[in-house]
């Protein structure tokens, strides 16, 4: 069967060789809870407090309280990224590769975005970002903070492509644009020279939000009124790990030129990193509501 | 046979347990066996006791027992769900006994198999 009578690969538009197909109806194909470093005797406490309550993915079969199972894109499974019910705690799951060449690298998925329902116990109805449902737009959508897509590259020199979804500012009013950090991730070495410490809520890829720029025109999804109806969107983003720079963004029928869009690259080189491709997706909460992420497939593809 | 999916959660990491709690909810229709682990990395204090059970949920946010209370009296102490549906997650009370206030500090991992 060649990719384009296979309707699991049909949907994605890779680039000549593909690295990774993850379908999450065969596992969670190496996503992993993101996680900050501990030292030589294994002792978590020395984990950044920031870096250290990421999350487990989750295999969802996209279960809500209104219709049960909603299933996923293909099959039953998706990959779910959860935050706690805590405003600005985060949820990360990363995959982790290495480079055998150099040039164009794209990552594709199908993926969707909910905050979690209200209950008695959770009372999200109640929590910032409600408001007046109308039968059209329903609070929920507001109290959806960012996903992001994101890498870790080096090539001795590290650096980090980021995109992001800004659903809501920090005061949960909307937004629906397209963000990028103008620095680069505080690291855990940094922590421990003293540089820095952040609290656990903080923004680990970037913590100030005025380090955080518009691209593109802002862009409308389909969170489809209420948090329990799933739609799929399409992403494709390309980057060149050639020239360390973004390419492009596409989100369903709009695309967003990247080029411009600046790599941050730390000044210090780091050990133990040679080739490193890393993907990460995370989503975050800006009020006291789970936020999800999750993916259907995911593609990486390269033109190396 | 086609080989068996697995997964284990660390669902709490060096969490400081007081009075009562409960994990964040995972979901696990997939997974046909569940096997909790309570790691104590630093005990409460003598006269206090963590009791701790698993509940399930038909949509993540509803929730009841599934099984009796437990208690972690142990280093590390394992047990299985079966026939959970969709969602576990663990829920407990540390009971202070006779000292004012109580806290224990655990991992609790989630290991599952399709």
């Amino acid at each position: 069967m060649t990719r384009t009578e296979d309707p699991a690969l049909a949907r994605f538009n890779p680039l000549p060789r593909v690295l990774v197909h993850d379908d999450f109806d065969t596992g969670a194909h190496g996503w992993v809870e993101l996680i900050g470093n501990h030292d030589e005797h294994g002792d978590l406490g020395t984990v950044d407090d920031h870096m250290r309550d990421f999350r487990p993915p989750q295999l969802s079969s996209c279960n809500f309280f209104d219709v049960g199972t909603h299933g996923a894109l293909s099959g039953t499974y998706a990959l779910k990224v959860a935050t706690r019910p805590l405003t600005g705690h985060t949820g990360v799951a990363i995959r982790r590769l290495t480079m055998a060449g150099r040039g164009l690298v794209q990552f594709e998925t199908y993926l969707t975005y909910k905050s979690e329902a209200a209950s008695a116990e959770n009372r999200a109805a109640y929590a910032a970002g409600s408001g007046k449902w109308d039968a059209n737009f329903h609070p929920s959508e507001n109290q959806f903070g960012a996903f992001t897509v994101a890498t870790d590259i080096c090539d001795g020199v590290r650096y980090h492509c980021v995109a992001r979804y800004l659903n809501t500012d920090l005061a949960n009013r909307p937004r629906r644009q397209w963000v990028y950090p103008a620095v680069p991730e505080p690291t855990p070495r940094e922590h421990f020279e003293g540089k820095l410490k952040l609290p656990p809520t903080a923004d680990f890829t970037a913590p100030d939000p005025d380090d955080w720029h518009a691209f593109g025109d802002a862009q409308e999804l389909c969170y489809n009124e209420v948090p329990t109806k799933v739609n799929w969107h399409y992403l494709r983003w390309l980057i060149d790990t050639r020239t360390r720079t973004n390419v492009e963004l596409q989100l369903n029928d709009t695309v967003h030129d990247m080029r411009g869009v600046p790599v941050p690259a730390y000044a210090e080189e780091y050990g133990s990193l040679r080739n490193l491709l890393n993907f990460y997706v995370s989503v975050r909460t800006h009020t006291d509501v789970r936020n999800f992420l999750y993916l259907d497939s995911v593609l990486v593809s390269v033109d190396w | 046979m086609s080989m068996r999916q697995s997964l284990t959660a660390v669902l709490e990491r060096g969490a400081t347990l007081t009075g009562s709690f409960a994990t964040e909810p995972y979901e696990a229709a997939w997974a046909a066996e569940a096997r909790w682990f309570v790691r104590t990395l630093a005990p409460p204090p003598d006269g206090a006791r963590l009791l701790v059970h698993a509940q399930v949920s038909p949509d993540g946010l509803h929730w009841c027992d599934l099984d009796e209370p437990r208690p972690v009296d142990a280093a590390l102490v394992s047990w299985t769900s079966v026939r959970f549906g969709g969602w576990l997650r663990l829920a407990g009370t540390l009971e202070p006994g006779g000292t004012r206030s109580a806290e224990t500090t655990v991992h609790i991992y989630l290991a599952l198999k399709s």
